[in-house]
């Protein structure tokens, strides 16, 4: 079952089918769900960033007018690491008087010391987090190539500088949270969640509760944002699921705004000491690394240095990496968007600038100099994986950005313009894994009055997933897109893979290839019987069934009318992990051929900065990707732009700002947490490196990844001086003058 | 900061909201609202002033009178989708800077979390769901659709509206005042490309680089 080798559809600008109703604020999302009778419920969450409860008394509370339910999330006694941990969750008959019950609980804490910033935590003496250990830091894991004492030396020039990038927030424009009601028995539970994993989310329900498998349904017709922060109920969920249980009533529990910040996810910080040395041909020799991030509280699972010196790593013979993960007393990391890499792109591309900077190499003749080299081992497994032609595939992107944004004529040596507002450029790469796996059943049904269905558990994050599905049935059923009725988002259907880590077009494409070519394929066999025809005689033109017994060309609709039978239906999922094991025919179909594996893409940036107040304006950036075979370029193209954007704000202007005394974290909204408004951001041309014959393999994670050191390059470029810390604020780019005029290296 | 249209009615939530930490701000947003009470004041004629308990009130919403009971500290916003399940505005930042809950008030735009509910009555309030009628989408929101200018979509009515607006004051505005009209919106998808895109299409003018 190959893709169709003349795509009609496949691959072209399809608009999203859902767009009226988003854009005209009919879709309902679960923060829009009202139900009838429904309740709203609150947190009490720790204004400490470390403390014990002492008591807590909910008396008061209880009398406040509208009071329905509690449900104690921890007790007196009860330990809490970062302030906005929960404590109690209250429901009541409007919002209002929700937050009236919160103000009249009365809770009192011993307050436990606390470490909120990374540098202040490298340091501690004590663990504020819990947990084993004697200190809030933790081994990371470190790696050394051998003779690496050696690495250093013949090199034509080495810097050692440190780089870094503060912790940032998702804020998903639709908070965390869910609406949950029981049926009159409390037998069973539905919610409508936001959430990027339907069935995930139902089944963390289901296990809480103890229920019986299909006895929880978790609804998301739409979902305002989640970038890897929404995987589950989460506590919010669980509390609204039981005060609906305990109050017999629909619960609604969505995070306000400061909640959101505060504990729906952060992306790590990350740090580091990097010492880079280079031949004079601009060859990197030896790249040493001491990092450290946080992850909060958690033992930082998410922060990972292990890809350092990123990208660029296999072509570098000699690595040696110090890593610790410091812990905090802030909010656990959640996975965001490409966890891991742009903090690593960030500790590589920057000091690969100031190497080439030194070695007098043009950054694009440097990169060019170290890329990873096509695997040749690889090939022979997976030869159209990214790792068997990753050179190839830089090379041939630098080629065209190169071209794309005039790199030859507009490029200059770092700091080489006069006056005081500098522009400059600067570049970087990324990659991704990406890559697709089952469950993913989908189902097809060609009706007998000319509609066709499509079926699937899966979720429409702002993907257009939905429009996805769309696009290649009607690519098989020779039809358009908005022929296609597509219902997604619904638990009840079965099973499907969480939407993280790009991986939810190359798992559910196949499925629905296979599911649409079964439908088609069972469609004209019952109308071969119809017709008293040879199936062979009959197949699909566009809007058509083409009989060749007797050159008729029947409308798609007219044929559906003489099926005879009200529908065919076909349902199709990947092979399961076994048969993908013991198959090696099947291995190569379904994850060399139809989907795969690593994308690359590279960027560049043109900034504007003022020496005079520091302010950097990013004025054109070019974006070159590959994402294997593309279902929907529209939708592909806004994916990288998207991407491009959040590593823009990434670069300038966001980041989670603690307070030393308070442990709070002063900018849980969006007033201080800064977010570029459409004046901010310049236009950003994104072309999509078209590799069809990979097969699919998902573009949401790597657009964002390169973004943010490509910005600190064009500075750098800008200015020939090096801001070494995201975001590259005003603050900091005048630091990094000033530090310059005193003399400093 | 924007270029929305604030309804000054004593001291603004944003002044109260600043205070540090989650749990102050999530609890005092409606507390601070009870205690001044800026709304029962700015009521002429009604004696013992109205609230804190529920009031019936009539809103204009999208050409239609509909009632219902607020205490007098709920926003438009909150009477919009809590108490008329009106919820094409959105409520994200709650506190006047994302713009994701913007609506037209007498035809120009506001944010909705920053109205109150009983300043709103006597008024024409027209959200996002307006602008489809009888199957037929307005030029805003199918340029948006074209031009593939949302993402989650989240913020996408508010952004239509706010561009809506302009549009309506201004049918022959350049690119570079209806772009200026969005400014006090936020889109975290990153849809400002695409959103160019629309709005160059609804001007009539070609995009250069
Ligand atoms: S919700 Fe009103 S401006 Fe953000
Ligand atoms: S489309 Fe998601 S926030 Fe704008």
């Amino acid at each position: 079952m190959p893709w169709p080798t003349t795509r009609r559809v496949i691959g072209t600008r399809v608009q999203r089918l859902d767009g009226n109703e988003k854009a005209t604020g009919r879709a309902k999302y679960s923060f829009d769900i009202n139900r009838p009778r429904m309740l709203h419920a609150r947190i009490l969450r720790s204004p400490h960033a470390h403390a014990t409860i002492k008591t807590l008394d909910t008396a008061a509370a209880e009398k406040v007018a509208g009071f329905r339910a509690f449900y104690l999330i921890k007790k007196a006694g009860a330990e809490v690491f970062f302030a906005g941990d929960e404590i109690i969750a209250v429901a009541a008959d409007t919002e209002e008087h929700a937050d009236d019950c919160l103000r009249a609980i009365r809770v009192e804490y011993n307050v436990l010391a606390h470490q909120v910033k990374e540098a202040d935590s490298l340091r501690s003496t004590t663990n504020t987090t819990g947990g084993a250990g004697v200190t809030n830091v933790n081994a990371g894991g470190d790696f050394t190539t051998d003779n690496f004492e050696n690495a250093f030396a013949g090199t034509a020039a080495t810097v050692q500088a440190d780089y870094g990038v503060g912790v940032i927030s998702h804020q998903c424009l639709e908070s965390h949270g869910l609406v949950a009601e029981w049926d009159d028995k409390q037998e069973n539970l539905t919610v409508w969640a936001s959430t990027q994993a339907v069935p995930n989310t139902a089944e963390g329900l289901r296990v809480h509760f103890k229920m019986k498998p299909g006895e929880v349904k978790c609804i998301t017709n739409y979902m305002g944002g989640g970038f890897g922060s929404k995987f589950g109920p989460d506590i919010q969920g669980i509390a609204a699921a039981e005060l609906a249980r305990t109050t017999r009533q629909a619960v609604k529990l969505m995070l306000d705004r400061a909640e959101e910040v505060t504990v729906g996810g952060i992306r790590p910080s990350a740090f580091g000491n990097v010492k880079i040395g280079g031949t004079k041909e601009g060859r990197i020799q030896a790249f040493e690394v001491d990092c450290y991030g946080t992850g909060g509280v958690s033992r930082g699972a998410t922060v990972s240095f292990a890809i350092l010196p990123y990208v660029y790593g296999p072509a570098v013979p000699n690595i040696k990496r110090l890593h610790r993960v410091v812990r905090t007393n802030i909010q656990t990391a959640r996975a965001m968007r490409a966890p891991n890499h742009p903090q690593n792109s960030i500790l590589t591309e920057l000091a690969i600038d100031d190497l080439a900077a030194r070695l007098n190499v043009n950054p694009m003749t440097m990169r060019l100099a170290n890329l990873p080299p096509d695997d040749v081992a690889e090939a022979k497994t997976n030869p159209r994986g990214y790792i068997a032609q990753r050179g190839s595939i830089y090379r041939a992107e630098i080629a065209i950005i190169r071209k794309m944004c005039n790199w030859d004529r507009d490029w200059h040596v770092p700091g080489a313009q006069k006056g005081t507002i500098k522009s400059g450029m600067g570049m970087a790469l990324h990659t991704w894994g990406g890559g697709g796996r089952g469950p993913n059943p989908t189902r097809v049904t060609i009706n007998a009055n000319g509609t066709v269905l499509a079926q699937s558990s899966s979720q429409d994050l702002g993907t257009a997933q939905r429009t996805l599905m769309a696009i290649i049935i009607a690519d098989v059923l020779g039809l358009q897109p908005t022929d296609i009725t597509v219902t997604l988002g619904d638990s009840s259907f079965g099973p499907s893979t969480p939407s993280g880590g790009s991986t939810t077009a190359p798992g559910t494409s196949p499925a629905i290839l296979k599911a649409a070519e079964t439908a088609r394929d069972a469609f004209l066999t019952a109308l071969a019987g119809r017709l008293n025809v040879q199936r062979n005689q009959l197949s699909i033109a566009p809007g058509v069934v083409v009989n060749a017994a007797n050159n008729q060309r029947i409308p798609f609709r007219d044929a559906c009318s003489q099926l005879g039978v009200p529908n065919v239906q076909a349902n199709a999922d990947w092979p399961t992990t076994k048969e993908l094991q013991n198959s090696a025919p099947l291995r190569e179909e379904w994850t060399t051929r139809l989907t795969n594996q690593g994308v690359g893409g590279v960027q560049i940036a043109e900034v504007k900065v003022d020496t005079e107040t520091g302010i950097v304006t990013c004025s054109k950036f070019w974006a070159v990707q590959d994402c294997g075979l593309i279902i929907n370029k529209l939708a592909c193209e806004s994916q990288v732009a998207g991407g491009v954007i959040m590593g823009l704000n990434y670069a300038l202007y966001e980041e989670c700002i603690f307070d030393r005394v308070t442990g709070r974290q002063v900018n849980a909204d969006m007033e201080f947490y800064k977010l570029a408004g459409i004046a901010d951001m310049p236009p950003i041309q994104v072309h999509m490196h078209d590799m069809p014959e990979r097969g699919v393999i998902g573009i949401g994670e790597p657009p964002t990844i390169a973004t943010a050191a490509a910005v600190g390059n064009a500075i750098f470029n800008a200015i020939g001086v090096r801001v070494p810390i995201a975001p590259f604020t005003p603050e900091r780019v005048l630091a990094a003058l000033a530090n310059r005029r005193a003399g400093n290296p | 900061m924007h270029d929305h249209e604030t309804l000054e009615s004593g001291p603004s939530r944003r002044d109260f909201l600043q205070e540090t930490g989650a749990v102050v701000a999530a609890t005092a947003l409606a507390g601070a609202a009870t205690m001044e009470s800026p709304a029962a004041e700015l009521q002429p004629g009604t004696g013992g002033g109205i609230g804190p308990n529920a009031v019936k009130i009539t809103l204009n919403v999208n050409g239609r009178d509909v009632q219902t009971s607020i205490e007098p500290r709920v926003t438009l916003l909150d009477a919009l989708r809590n108490y008329l399940d009106v919820t094409g505005c959105k409520r994200v930042c709650d506190r006047a800077t994302c713009g994701a809950c913007t609506v037209m008030l007498d035809g120009k735009v506001v944010y909705a979390c920053t109205v109150l509910a009983i300043e709103a009555q006597g008024r024409q309030i027209r959200t996002a769901e307006s602008l489809y009628n009888d199957g037929k989408l307005d030029a805003v929101p199918a340029a948006f659709v074209r031009a593939d200018a949302q993402q989650c979509g989240f913020c996408t009515p508010g952004f239509v509206v706010a561009m809506k607006a302009v549009l309506d004051a201004n049918p022959q505005a350049a690119p570079a005042q209806v772009e200026k009209g969005l400014q006090g919106n936020i889109c975290r998808c990153g849809t400002y490309e695409q959103m160019r895109d629309a709005i160059y299409a609804l001007c009539n003018t070609k995009r250069g680089n």
